[in-house]
């Protein structure tokens, strides 16, 4: 008998008499706070309070312009793969090509997240752009549509669940430890400065 | 060094810490406090007993068809490419471990922090092989440093202050006597951030499991779990069967209660949610990704008709931080892994009940661990359990046996009573209890006050009370 069958074994036995409960149904739905605020200020309100900074676009060009010009400040930077949507980033431009470095040796990450939960103020992280321009980096800047900010966290995540890549991160806010004397300091290990750059969604502004 | 003992020293231990660290206890009654305000300010956002309810719900639905769910996440790893490993015991996990070890030729490791590779003693057994392991969350890599077990569950470095870490820092990596938080943590990242690309292991545990997708949730505000479980081309994870929950949509539901009542965040800075190894389309992660499914005693708790509702533990800490037990010394005195209430109610599934005492008696239980605890484990009522499990089993110290046999004696013979009470009154006992063998341990770990002259009934006959 293996060890498989050995540990089910107790549990069945343990679990022999015992009385069955059912599941209470899904998480959810009884939230008090913040139910009537639009996800997007939702996500913005937590995401900031988090440490997190937010700069929001109705133009993709214009969006893509203050990216590449918050970029070319540094001296090495990665592009994450889907990144360089929307394309008017300009990553293929000759300046951001010399500048572009390893995410080991980069000052600043670009990443495009797959949308961001309202109730949490988290960016969804997938790896299809590469985790470690995600991590590495002191800096993090990420692309958000805001059609794609789920109010409730079960919602993103039954949403990806249909199709579920091998890892997903949820980012919060910048890097931070109090594990030295209860004092919070930024940029332990992930980026200290996280910033998420909001696309307006087209079909809702006028 | 301290965190060398075992429960059965838990009186010693916990009376030599307060007498001689008395800067433990101001350290970690300072930071329990913030943990506990924090919590009480994240719970008063949310309709936290609703909350409560139905983690206690799903957890309970959990265990009563764990064999189902176990299964069912088994399959659904495999499917996602992970390997899936069972282990009995401590030993049979050490040993799947050290047979990743040597099939990849693993050199180095790095690890985050996760109390089931405590509970397992995976650092000792890496260093064995010859892997050089390296702690990376900032609290678990100051205590590596100075080899030292964890004090909490979710900050286990509390018992150490900022001046503590400064005079490490200085004489390990070089950081000036007096240099701020700040300064300490970049050299700290600087020093680590070698190891995450060096490494070609990365050890975590799981927060939780979703059986339905095979999904392994991990919890933290560094980064450094995801550095760990992203970087080095072979990813382990051990996880108690006890961390199952039935669907991903549950884990939208326990992260957040979790890291609520663990820190008042509305979720930790980072969620990973892992599946299995890099898929084609992916550019970088994990080669191989191994579970490890650890049972280690959490059978034995599940076969108890009481004790098996501590498995639902969450390990947020919460009754860590509430109980002012444990605020007084911190985790060491508890003598093994899992310290404070939670721990003491844990350990006789995992230690066995003798290896256990007297932790299920350090405790007032004034009941404020499970006011808070998030997925409202009866704590109390689970010590009383075990106390009473342990003069069942004889294991009751023959002095405890003794003396309420006499106090019962004496109880019932009123002017026996009385007389035995005027002695006590008179006797000079904080020098003649040095010299009695059951009362000298009492009176050299406290400072008893002075007797009063009358008894209670003197007093109230006198109409004094």
């Amino acid at each position: 008998m293996s060890a498989r069958d050995r540990i089910l074994g107790r549990v069945r036995e343990a679990l022999a008499e015992r009385k069955q409960e059912a599941h209470p149904g899904p998480f959810g739905g009884w939230r008090s706070e913040g139910e009537d605020t639009p996800a997007v200020d939702r996500f913005i309100q937590l995401f900031e309070a988090a440490g997190g900074e937010v700069v929001r676009f109705d133009d993709d060009a214009v969006a893509a312009a203050w990216v590449r010009d918050f970029v070319s400040k540094y001296d090495a930077v990665s592009m994450g793969r889907l990144a360089r949507w929307p394309t008017a980033v300009g990553a293929e431009s000759p300046e951001l090509v010399l500048k572009s470095a390893d995410p080991a040796d980069s000052d600043v990450g670009v990443s495009l997240a797959y949308g961001a939960v309202a109730e949490t103020g988290s960016l969804i992280m997938t790896p299809q752009d590469g985790r470690r321009a995600q991590l590495l980096p002191p800096v993090h800047v990420v692309w958000v549509e805001e059609k794609m900010i789920f109010p409730m966290l079960y919602q993103a995540l039954s949403t990806l669940g249909k199709d579920l890549p091998s890892a997903v991160g949820l980012h919060s806010g910048p890097s931070k430890s109090a594990d030295i004397g209860q004092i919070l300091v930024k940029g332990v290990h992930g980026p200290g400065r996280l910033i998420a750059v909001l696309l307006a969604d087209k079909k809702n502004s006028t | 060094m301290s965190g060398g003992s075992t429960p059965g020293q838990y009186r010693n231990e916990a009376a030599r810490t307060i007498r001689e660290e008395p800067q433990v206890r101001d350290s970690v009654t300072k930071a329990t406090l913030t943990f506990d305000a924090h919590r009480v300010e994240a719970f008063a956002q949310i309709d936290s007993e609703r909350w409560r309810d139905w983690a206690r719900d799903v957890k309970t639905h959990l265990l009563t068809h764990l064999d189902k769910y176990l299964e069912e996440a088994e399959a659904q790893l495999i499917a996602n490419g992970a390997k899936v490993h069972w282990a009995e015991t401590a030993e049979d996990a050490l040993e799947i471990l050290a047979g990743i070890v040597r099939e990849h030729g693993i050199k180095s490791a790095v690890k985050a922090k996760s109390m089931l590779s405590e509970e397992l003693r995976v650092n000792p057994h890496l260093e064995k092989l010859g892997v050089d392991v390296r702690e990376t969350d900032l609290g678990e890599y100051i205590l590596q440093l100075l080899g030292e077990p964890p004090s909490h569950i979710v900050g286990p470095a509390i018992h150490k202050s900022l001046e503590d870490c400064r005079e490490l820092f200085h004489e390990r990596l070089g950081t000036p006597v007096n240099a701020e938080p700040d300064e300490l943590a970049a050299a700290a990242r600087e020093a680590l951030r070698k190891d995450f690309l060096a490494a070609d292991l990365g050890i975590s545990g799981g927060n939780f499991m979703a059986a339905d997708t095979g999904t392994i949730a991990l919890i933290e505000n560094e980064g450094n779990i995801r550095l760990s479980t992203s970087l080095p081309r072979v990813h382990v994870a051990f996880v108690g069967i006890e961390k199952l929950v039935p669907t991903l949509t549950d884990v939208a539901g326990f992260v957040q209660l979790t890291s609520r009542a663990a820190t008042g965040q509305p979720v930790g800075n980072y969620v990973s949610l892992i599946q299995g190894p890099k898929k084609a389309d992916e550019p970088d992660g994990p080669e191989e990704v191994h579970v490890v499914l650890v049972d280690n005693g959490r059978t034995k708790l599940l076969a108890d008709d009481e004790a098996w509702e501590a498995l639902r533990c969450v390990r947020c800490g919460a009754c860590l931080n509430i109980c002012p037990v444990y605020r007084q010394t911190g985790g060491h005195a508890y003598g093994w892994t899992y310290s404070g209430p939670i721990g003491a109610i844990i350990a006789p599934g995992i230690l066995g009940l003798e290896e256990s005492m007297p932790l299920p008696h350090a405790s007032s239980l004034c009941g404020a661990c499970a006011d808070v605890c998030p997925v409202r484990i009866p704590i109390p009522d689970l010590l009383v359990h075990w106390r009473e499990k342990a003069v069942t089993a004889g294991l009751a110290p023959k002095s405890e046996t003794l003396g309420l046999k006499a106090y019962s004696a004496l109880a019932q013979r009123p002017k026996l009573f009385n007389t035995a009470g005027a002695i006590m009154r008179r006797a000079p006992l904080e020098l003649g209890g040095r010299a009695l063998p059951i009362l000298s341990g009492w009176v050299l770990e406290r400072a008893a006050p002075e007797p009063s002259a009358k008894s209670f009934m003197q007093m109230w006959e006198e109409g004094i009370v």
